[in-house]
């Protein structure tokens, strides 16, 4: 564990005596009183405020959000198969409050670069040195024929986690056995890569274990997914007569959904069925285009090694609304991301540079309930992007001993837990 | 003649001065936290990737409590030579450099640790 506390009480000390009395004046008088804004209270943003408490503690940290409790996405798709609680998944905001974190809960309206200042829903003003944008994901609303906010109450997109994640876990409940199942998958880029093939195995193996007789069918714009090969071979073995997922090139690209009728069209289908998942294209959630640092593919640019918009001065953005290819739109990558920030922005608000430094990224998926695949990365951040480093990461081994998978799952569980401490406290 | 109280007045202001000039705090101070970051190394901000998965709580994934620099260094070294390992933290420890492993063994592992 690093523990930042024990180690600043060290540095002060040495930095006391070391610069010794030309330091003095300075520290004995000034207060830093830098005030940091971030908005967005999930694994980023919650991330970041945890650490930037320890780093600068005496600077103003305030986090916005506009619900009191986070719902996490990572093992939503436990929730959807097996009988895993929403509540499972749901943290507070208490903990970072006890760490001196400032929390706000209300909603974002408006950023202005230019004054530096946040405009909440209510028309209050708050005046930021540093603002952290962490705002997850946006449905691209537009962009799939037929699909809306209203639609998505008939056809669960369920890609954000809470009452959407019920909604679909209680319409699979609903189904009658021998009923279909569809789920639609969109192109890349979108929130987690391997999200899609996780929630077809636990939707699988949901069915087979209370639906024998019913199918899903995953629709899919693409010819290839992230851990393909280990997720198919689960399938093969798992679920033979529960799982059948259609690539780009078998007419899997859905083109138009009607949710009146509970339909998608492919360029040659219409499928109907009671049960439909539509994952939809997706975009930088919405206050990031409001404080301008999204570009013409929806996303944020940034540079890798702060954080920093490549589009607005002294706004940092991490996590899913990032272009950090081949970083991918992880929990696990905006928890890092949102810590490297975090040095960058108390670096700078301390007139340092940031430091380039090496990044990494692991996912777990589930293809049963005690069953796990993973895939890691390693990447640096020096050369003006994130690179991944040769011969590193990758994905577990195929046709690989049980207790593998087994052994896996576990570490799911274990990560899930350390993660969700270190951001929420 | 200069009085040594004023000296180190003038040399504080040239600190603040300095400070102004990049300053991104729009008071124009210097932040009260820049020793920490100024002695923030490359050493611990590699390390920010460990502690996402790893607590002082022990269970699937290790707990980093109790490791020595060196059996730190010896069990990441081991992690990236062995090709024939599949764990995580064999994929993981193959994109950092030797010279990177020394540093978060030296930073994580306890000095006082068996």
């Amino acid at each position: 564990m690093i523990d930042v506390d024990l180690d600043r009480r060290r540095l002060l000390q040495g930095a006391a005596l070391g610069l010794g009395a030309a330091a003095l004046p300075v520290s004995a008088s000034a207060q830093s009183n830098a005030r940091i804004v971030i908005i967005g209270g999930g694994f980023g943003g919650a991330s970041a405020a945890a650490l930037l408490v320890k780093l600068m503690p005496s600077a103003n940290v305030t986090l916005i959000d506009a619900n009191p409790v986070y719902t996490a996405c990572p093992f939503s798709n436990l929730v959807i198969g097996t009988d895993r609680p929403l509540s499972a998944q749901q943290f507070s905001y208490d903990g970072l409050r006890q760490q001196g974190v400032d929390i706000l809960i209300a909603k974002a309206a408006d950023v202005s670069p230019e004054t530096q200042i946040v405009t909440l829903e209510d028309g209050s003003e708050i005046v930021y040195d540093r603002l952290i944008l962490s705002p997850g994901i946006d449905m691209r609303w537009t962009a799939l024929e037929g699909y809306s906010q209203e639609a998505a109450e008939t056809l669960p997109h369920a890609w954000k986690a809470g009452p959407q994640t019920l909604l679909l876990r209680d319409k699979l409940v609903a189904l009658e056995d021998g009923e279909p199942v569809l789920m639609t998958v969109p192109p890349a880029p979108y929130r987690c890569p391997p999200g899609p093939y996780e929630r077809a195995s636990m939707i699988a193996h949901y069915l087979k274990a209370n639906k024998p007789r019913s199918k899903l069918i995953v629709l899919d714009a693409k010819d290839q997914f992230s851990k393909q090969a280990l997720f198919q071979e689960a399938w093969t073995e798992h679920y033979p007569d529960h799982l059948e997922w259609r690539g780009a090139i078998d007419d899997g690209a859905v083109s138009r959904v009607d949710a009146d009728i509970g339909a998608v069209y492919t360029d040659f289908d219409e499928i109907r069925a009671p049960v439909i998942n539509v994952i939809p294209p997706q975009k930088a959630g919405a206050i990031a285009d409001r404080a301008g640092v999204t570009d013409l593919t929806g996303w944020c640019p940034i540079n890798p090694i702060s954080f920093e918009s490549m589009l607005q001065d002294k706004i940092h953005v991490i996590g899913d609304a990032t272009i950090a290819a081949p970083m991918p739109k992880s929990a696990f990558s905006a928890n890092l991301q949102a810590k490297v920030c975090a040095f960058a922005v108390a670096r700078l608000l301390s007139d340092l540079d940031p430091m380039p430094t090496t990044l990494s990224n692991t996912c777990y998926s589930y293809t049963t309930p005690d069953e796990a695949i993973s895939i890691a990365g390693v990447y640096i951040n020096a050369n003006g992007r994130l690179e991944s480093i040769a011969e590193s990461g990758g994905v577990s081994p195929l046709l690989a001993d049980k207790a593998i998978r087994n052994a896996e799952a576990a570490q799911a569980a274990h990560w899930f837990d350390t993660i969700t401490h270190e951001a929420f406290g | 003649m200069l009085r040594p109280g004023l000296l180190l007045a003038i040399g504080a202001l040239g600190l603040l001065g300095l400070a102004a000039c990049g300053a991104d705090n729009s008071s124009g101070e210097i932040a009260a936290d820049r020793p920490v970051m100024e002695s923030t190394d490359r050493a611990k901000q590699l390390a920010l990737a460990c502690s996402g998965c790893h607590s002082s709580e022990a269970g699937a994934i290790a707990s980093l409590d109790g490791y020595s620099v060196d059996l730190m260094e010896q069990s990441l070294l081991a992690y990236k030579s062995d090709e024939d390992g599949t764990t995580v933290m064999h994929r993981l420890a193959r994109g950092y450099s030797d010279t990177d492993i020394k540093l978060i063994s030296a930073y994580l592992g306890q000095e006082d640790a068996p």
